[in-house]
């Protein structure tokens, strides 16, 4: 810093030599799609490792497909070996191929995006029964993790500023109690209290994802339909994880609002509102976005039990039959989808964060 | 001093109001903190003094004697659970009005901060958004301010710029520049730039230049010198650091427990310190001018502010203290009448029998 003194005479001409240093202009775009192209990489890496981990856990456990269908063939009065010789001709998986033969298959599968025929429904594609449910969960919890994050952080923001007065008080409450309900039990009873005691709805026609003889297409109609049909999976996983953003929300704004840049702000005179956005509301934000994608990795996790509850046929059904079953193909297809998606929803979480926090974009 | 009726109307003179062209007049103010649902704390007792245009103040004393909080309290800026719970601080504006500060209503004190009084705060490591670069500053900061016509983008930058230059700053690489891409020097001065943008009549400085090594608390303490002299804004600035308030300082309050326990001219209080505790401050480090002498440590800390002395609060401290001094709460009694402020005024009961002893020239 002495240079700071010593360089007086020119105003500024010592000074600002901290500043930007090592930073000769265009190379700064490249570091930054640079940073971009280790995380993908990585994020590669780890559905790699995760689609190994299906593989072999799948394949752990006790039981083939073969012994699942035999087992049930044999409560109709089969014999065992009757059983198995129907199950061995009716599934499309052959028990005598050697693990390394399955796997090496396997991994040729995944890197040419081929992830063969599933075993319980022969002829049909793990893709084509994947990608017929899939994306009614994702839409369903993207909808909901979206509404709940935003309400969450509105209404933390709220209680923050209002700490310790009524209004923070009752809503404190009830975040906590919603976070430690878990969500299918909610769904249960949105569906008796709602539906049933209240009758602000019927539960019997919103199940399932659209209603008979709507056409899937870019319309109003279609579109209406398939909200209606989410619409208690949103609901159920919005109340879900919104209390947990609510507290996390208050507490990183309570945090952000004894910063010094925030006392700096109101003794400049700057307007409530501009402080609670920029400088209050941005800063409480920026540690919160990691956990987006984190919340959203769980919410499709636990959306098994409440598309079960709520009969919405999503990806949960299939995946409670694909372990039930056995259907190994089916299995390691979702469990590489679903991972792909929570590490992508991270990825974009991390890239999002670089960009509105400039401290670590170098 | 404490029996004036809150909330005068701005405008009038409120009785015993102001001295005569005063910029700032503080009468009687307390600044309490709420420490549980009953409970309060009074970190600042009973301050008054009068601070005339372009005249520099500085409050010195311990950690904890409520320097920091009386800065905060004048503009209002206290955390949640801290107010200013009496008194007036009255504040001649721009436009010649006298108001309260106290009693300013919301709008009203928004606009007054930073126009009217700017501060500059404790270690500016932290007083920038970190998400915001130093150009986003200073537009919010002038738009904040600005009613009417949104002046373009560009005529304001032109204006930070020129702000900048004057701390000696480059504006060509600070504007653009987030707040981590800063040096600490570089960020109190970016901060000094920014209070003055508005050409506010009165700077506080709240430690302006601690958590920074001395050649860059030098070149800082010398431009704010320079601004001072040719800007003519009035400053109160808190500091541990004596030498700085020697320098820096047309008069020298001494805080102890919450009160201002003697405030004079920087003579007095450097050569002709009256109260004891200011002469133990003075001896605790080494002379500014003159022969060196053996720092005096002064032992033990200041009193809790929940359980103080019935009498002066430094008495338990105090190397003089006579049984009188236990339970009788001295008056800040004025021993020498000057104008603009000046006076020499100390806190204890011993003043005039102590005078040779604490007398150091």
């Amino acid at each position: 810093m002495a240079t700071e003194i010593a360089a007086s005479p020119p105003p500024g001409a010592g000074d600002a030599t901290s500043a930007r240093t090592d930073a000769p202009a265009p190379p700064l775009r490249r570091i930054w799609n640079h940073y971009a192209v280790v995380k993908v990489r990585k994020a590669l890496v780890v559905v790699f490792v995760v689609a190994n981990v299906t593989f072999f856990l799948g394949r752990a456990m006790p039981g083939d497909p073969i012994d699942v269908m035999a087992g049930r063939l044999t409560q109709n009065g089969m014999t065992m070996e009757e059983a198995r010789a129907v199950a061995m001709n009716s599934l499309a998986y052959d028990v005598d191929a050697p693990l390394h033969q399955q796997w090496w298959d396997f991994l040729v599968g995944l890197v040419t995006f081929d992830m063969g025929n599933t075993i319980n429904r022969p002829g049909v594609s793990v893709m084509d029964a994947i990608g017929a449910y899939l994306p009614w969960t994702l839409f369903s919890i993207g909808v909901g993790t979206v509404i709940a994050v935003a309400l969450g952080l509105a209404l933390g923001m709220v209680m923050a500023y209002r700490r310790n007065q009524f209004l923070d008080h009752v809503l404190s409450v009830a975040a906590s109690v919603l976070g430690a309900v878990p969500n299918y039990l909610i769904a249960m009873v949105l569906v008796v209290g709602g539906g049933m005691y209240l009758g602000w709805f019927n539960p019997i026609e919103l199940r399932g994802t659209v209603s008979p003889g709507v056409q899937a297409g870019f319309n109003l109609e279609f579109i209406g339909d398939a909200f209606f049909h989410a619409s208690l999976p949103i609901l159920t996983y919005v109340l879900a994880i919104i209390g947990t953003w609510m507290l996390v929300m208050k507490a990183s704004t309570t945090e952000v609002l004894s910063e010094d840049y925030v006392t700096v702000a109101r003794a400049r005179g700057l307007r409530d509102r501009r402080i609670a956005v920029a400088y209050v509301g941005r800063n409480a934000v920026l540690p919160l976005v990691a956990q987006i994608a984190i919340s959203f990795g769980t919410l499709v996790g636990g959306a098994i039990f409440v598309e079960q509850v709520l009969v919405y046929k999503g990806v949960g059904g299939l995946l409670l039959d694909a372990v039930n079953y056995r259907d190994y193909p089916l299995l390691q297809g979702l469990l590489i989808i679903i991972t792909s998606c929570v590490v992508a929803a991270n990825l974009v979480a991390d890239m999002l964060y670089s960009r509105l926090d400039p401290r670590i974009r170098d | 001093m404490t029996d004036h009726p809150a909330a005068p109307a701005a405008g009038k003179a409120p009785a015993g109001g102001p001295a005569e062209g005063a910029l700032l007049s503080v009468r009687g103010v307390d600044v309490g903190y709420r420490t549980g649902r009953r409970t309060r704390v009074t970190a600042v007792r009973d301050v008054s003094f009068d601070l005339y245009p372009g005249q520099s103040m500085a409050l010195v004393g311990e950690s904890g004697c409520g320097k920091t909080t009386l800065g905060l309290g004048l503009l209002r800026l206290l955390p949640r659970t801290g107010v200013v719970s009496s008194g007036e601080i009255l504040f001649r504006r721009k436009d010649g009005r006298l108001v309260d500060v106290r009693t300013l209503a919301r709008e009203d004190l928004r606009r007054f901060r930073w126009n009217e009084a700017a501060m500059v705060f404790q270690g500016a490591m932290n007083a920038f958004n970190p998400v915001l670069r130093i150009e986003d500053h200073f537009l919010d900061t002038f738009r904040a301010h600005e009613g009417g016509r949104r002046r373009p983008r560009k005529e304001i930058l032109e204006q930070s710029a020129d702000l900048l230059t004057t701390v000696r700053l480059d504006p060509a690489r600070v504007l653009g520049s987030f707040p981590h891409e800063l040096s600490g020097g570089m960020r109190q001065r970016a901060l000094i730039a920014l209070a003055l943008a508005l050409k506010p009549q009165l700077l506080i400085l709240d430690e302006p230049t601690t958590a920074l090594d001395i050649l860059t608390q030098r070149s800082i303490v010398e431009r704010l010198a320079e601004l001072r002299d040719e800007l003519r804004f009035a400053m109160v600035f808190i500091t541990h650091d004596l030498g700085l308030a020697a320098e820096l300082a047309d008069r020298v309050g001494t805080m102890y427990a919450g009160r201002m326990i003697e405030t004079g001219t920087t003579r007095d209080i450097f050569y002709r310190a009256r109260h004891p505790y200011t002469s133990a401050l003075i001896n605790s480090v080494p002379p500014v001018a003159g022969d060196l002498t053996v720092p005096q440590s002064l032992p033990g800390g200041p009193p809790s502010l929940t359980a103080l002395p019935p009498g002066c609060s430094f008495a338990p401290r105090c190397a003089h203290a006579v049984d009188a001094c236990s339970h009788t709460r001295p008056t800040l009694d004025v021993l020498r009448t000057r104008t603009e402020g000046l006076s020499h005024a100390a806190a204890c009961l011993r003043t005039h029998e102590l005078l040779e002893g604490a007398t150091r020239d």
